[in-house]
């Protein structure tokens, strides 16, 4: 009866998204986010469960009504069945693979990592539907899917084990009596190892791993999965002692990434090249889609990127976990897109209870807040709350991921002497959540401060602006960049905007926290230094416990007479 | 005296060891602060510039002597995972950690105390038999498991208890919160005694039914001393010192012990802390930590020392022998 439910609910999941995903094209070119009126609560409180099924009693009795990252199939099926939350599924930006060390043999040969590719399309389907019960999708390519740039690698070459060893056999590979593959050179392939986490901290990447291994046995390769402990496993890759190992990250919606991980630039300490693929015309793709100037020569590069890594297969792309979150069903004004589920801002703001009246929001982080300095904070539950209280000045279409207007209403951009230079023209009587006007000067202080400081967080986004200029009359900011890249636009466009007024006087940026510095509002409320243009102004953080904000009515889309619940 | 005087001197001797292997074994494991950033965005040189922020791009024997200073002024330094400064970070969840912890030792450690004793006394009983397995089950069982069945019961289908944290959201005020804090630590608390007192239940029953049959008891008995006297003052005066050296000791261990506990109910305690201070190589947060975890078990090492003078006059009358 599980079972059967559970195929039933994975089968409407995917005519949902395949339907939101045909749907979304055109919903996309209508979408004004500035039709949304809100926040219409005035209570958020963002609170503390680490366990899992803690987190899903609590939300069985109401304790809590939004659920983020839902990611084990027992607890979906536990959400799915029940008749208190309504589960949303998005594709996501994850991406889950294996890596070869192509800078020694065997694996520094072309025709065995596609041979290996090919024994994997055959089996990554099945894969992905026995171990995730589909709740992920097979990843095809070396984007995720829902990257406007995703072209698929799968499916340019034939799926299966006798196709691999056919590949293999042409290439004047040849096999041993025990069945092990020799390079045409004559040397054998020797013993290697796939290293992979132990299955006590991440039991499918372990189970990948071994089934990986096994197909690779099976066109020859004399494979062993080796699970072990994950941070020796990350010091082992840096220190690119391995031959093969299991990796999965979260890409973002420029194709930007593939230049971290595969031009041989990055190739060194700390960087993201772990394959080792080193290809004079990859290269030189990459370099042109990290500086395109524009749109279409983006676009052109990325295409060329994937078509050229499709060939070289310095990894095998795997599964891309859905993104699924759940709000309970007594609230109305859920938004969800094909490419975002239901726990995003504009759910947020939009939420109202449906028996109408005021009532807190209680939204569930699943690790503790370990701090709220935005200029030092990476982790994605810190900007669960940081995303809330700060603004940036453009914003994204849920449905396209094209940039959108936000604080600023509208940009241009044009090539100036050395490089891109971004215009960008602030809304008018846009206000902190303080009530003191936000400017241009804000904006521009953001970026010097953080160039002149060196924030890790944010410096690879502002390392190549050149100047900043204001003017304070026509409500412009004017970034003039070293060179040209269509993506610094998204780099500069989605930095959060931090006041002036506050900045100013921080003495050690590092040491900042905001949330425990008292500071008055224009109106005399008590607030703290975490101060931003978000949709809810931060009250009170209980480490360990919860974090409470009320709504900013300053907010862009609060509107007093539509936006507070009557 | 001199045995006190040489104790210290051992135990001072014990945590300069402690100081130096704490820096050198967490630069030992691999990887390091930065090895756990897997992120597209934050290129080679971002982590370079973090590096120098941290202090790593210094050479090892200067971040040695810093190391030394912070520690042995108490004042540990920043946190790398939060940028907080790391004696806030344990002032945030020390209060939690004990409040969780010396209740449920208590608790666990005075039944199991009671329980084995009984046994000890009735061999062979329905009662003995009952103890023995409600130890052995209390001793074996993942605590996880007994947490997770707590929480079930009665903070869901029996509604008794919270099912997370420390408050209630949003928190009462005044004399409410502290009933309120109660309350949230109740189950918590009842989870670490049930599973803890097995343990001792087991020990002090087989402690107490050795001490019984030992001669001096037997001597006790001859002379016409009431059973009380002879359990109490005489047999069980015999298990003390073993005793209150296991109770000293396990201290330390619950502190750092408590992550599943602590995960479970969503406490905001030091062993999570812990555990994630090592896991992602927070050098001055783990090193704070374990050195001041040392400082406890050296502390409750040289308290269980002098306990055994304390409670046992054998140790008073070879004390100044040294």
């Amino acid at each position: 009866m599980k079972k059967k439910f559970r195929s039933l609910w994975v089968s409407v999941l995917l005519v949902v998204c395949a339907l939101r995903a045909a749907a979304s094209e055109g919903e996309g070119a209508s979408f004004d986010i500035f039709s949304f009126r809100g926040p219409k609560m005035r209570d958020l409180y963002y609170v503390i469960t680490r366990d899992m099924d803690a987190a899903l009693l609590a939300m069985s009795t109401k304790k809590l009504d939004v659920m983020s990252d839902i990611y084990r199939p027992g607890d979906i099926d536990r959400l799915a069945e029940s008749d208190f939350a309504e589960l949303s599924a998005a594709s996501g930006f994850h991406g889950f693979f294996v890596t070869f060390n192509t800078r020694k043999f065997p694996w520094d040969q072309t025709a065995l990592r596609q041979a290996a590719s090919q024994a994997v399309d055959a089996n990554r389907g099945r894969w992905t539907r026995d171990l995730f019960s589909g709740y992920c999708e097979p990843l095809t390519g070396f984007l995720p899917h829902i990257s406007p740039y995703h072209e698929p690698a799968a499916g340019r070459r034939t799926p299966g084990v006798a196709a691999a060893r056919k590949r293999l056999a042409d290439a004047g590979w040849t096999w041993n009596r025990s069945g092990w593959l020799a390079a045409p050179d004559g040397r054998p392939v020797p013993p290697t190892r796939l290293l992979c986490p132990p299955s006590s901290a991440a039991a499918t990447s372990t189970e990948i791993a071994e089934l990986v291994s096994e197909t690779l046995r099976s066109i020859g390769v004399p494979i062993e999965a080796e699970p072990m402990d994950f941070q020796t496993m990350l010091a082992r890759i840096d220190v690119r002692d391995f031959d093969a190992c299991t990796n999965a990250w979260t890409m973002s919606r420029d194709p930007d990434v593939l230049y971290s991980f595969y031009h041989s630039s990055m190739d060194v300490e700390g960087g993201y090249n772990m394959s080792g693929i080193a290809d004079a015309e990859l290269d030189r793709v990459l370099d042109g889609l990290r500086y395109a100037p524009d749109e279409r020569t983006a676009r052109d590069m990325a295409s060329r990127a994937q078509e050229i890594l499709s060939e070289l297969m310095p990894v095998i792309p795997i599964y891309s976990r859905y993104s699924i979150s759940s709000i309970r069903k007594d609230w109305n004004g859920v938004f969800t897109t094909d490419r975002s589920a239901s726990d995003n801002e504009l759910t947020l703001i939009s939420m109202s209870p449906k028996e109408g009246g005021e009532r807190p929001i209680y939204w569930n982080i699943g690790d503790e807040i370990r701090t709220l300095n935005p200029l030092v904070s990476s982790t994605a539950y810190d900007w669960t709350v940081l995303g809330t209280v700060y603004g940036s000045l453009l914003s994204v279409n849920p449905y396209t991921f094209e940039d959108l207007p936000w604080l600023a209403a509208s940009w241009d951009v044009s090539t100036g002497e050395r490089g891109s230079v971004f215009t960008f023209t602030l809304r008018p009587n846009l206000k902190w959540q303080d009530g003191r006007p936000l400017t241009a000067d804000d904006a521009a202080f953001t970026i010097g401060f953080i160039k002149d400081n060196n924030v890790p967080r944010f410096f690879d986004l502002v390392k190549d602006v050149e100047s900043v200029e204001t003017d304070a009359a026509h409500r412009t900011i004017r970034v003039a960049m070293s060179n040209t890249s269509y993506w610094h636009l998204h780099n500069i466009g989605g930095m959060p905007v931090l006041p002036k007024h506050i900045l100013q006087n921080v003495a050690d940026w590092r040491a900042w926290q905001p949330a425990n510095r008292p500071h008055r509002a224009l109106d005399g409320t008590e607030l703290t230094e975490l101060i931003g243009t978000g949709p809810f102004t931060f009250r009170e953080s209980r480490t360990g416990e919860y974090v409470h904000m009320t709504r900013n009515e300053h907010y862009i889309l609060f509107a007093p007479d539509e936006g507070a619940a009557k | 005296m001199s045995v006190l005087l040489r104790r210290v001197c051992g135990s001072a001797v014990v945590l300069a060891v402690v100081l130096v292997l704490n820096f050198f074994l967490f630069r030992i494991m691999p990887g390091d602060p930065l090895t756990g950033i897997v992120d597209p965005r934050f290129s080679p040189e971002a982590k370079r510039q973090l590096a120098a922020q941290w202090g790593l791009d210094r050479p090892l024997s200067e971040q040695f002597a810093v190391y030394v200073r912070e520690m042995l002024s108490f004042r540990f330094g920043l946190s790398m995972m939060t940028g907080v400064p790391v004696w806030d970070e344990l002032k945030n969840r020390v209060p939690n950690t004990v409040a969780l912890l010396l209740p449920a030792l208590a608790l666990s450690s005075a039944l199991g105390l009671w329980l084995g004793t009984h046994a000890a006394l009735r061999r062979g009983s329905m009662a003995e038999r009952l103890t023995l397995l409600a130890g052995a089950v209390s001793f074996s069982f993942p605590s996880f498991f007994v947490q997770l069945l707590l929480l079930m019961c009665f903070a869901y289908l029996w509604p008794l208890f919270p099912l997370r944290g420390t408050t209630s959201i949003p928190p009462p005020e005044g004399v409410s919160a502290l009933f309120d804090y109660i309350w949230h630590l109740a189950l918590p608390v009842l989870s670490l005694t049930v599973l803890g007192f097995g343990g001792f239940a087991l020990y002090i029953r087989n402690m107490m039914v050795k001490a019984l049959g030992e001669d001096y008891v037997l001597m006790a008995r001859a002379r016409g001393l009431p059973r009380r006297r002879v359990v109490w003052n005489h047999a069980f005066r015999g298990i003390l010192p073993p005793v209150l050296t296991i109770l000293l000791l396990s201290l330390p261990g619950v502190v750092s012990g408590a992550v599943i506990t602590e995960t479970v109910f969503s406490l905001n305690g030091v062993g999570r802390f812990l555990l994630e201070a090592t896991n992602s190589h927070d050098y001055p947060s783990a090193g704070a930590a374990f050195f001041l975890l040392a400082l406890l078990t050296v502390a409750c090492n040289l308290g269980a020392d002098l306990m055994y003078v304390l409670v046992d006059p054998r140790v008073r009358r070879e004390a100044p022998r040294g």
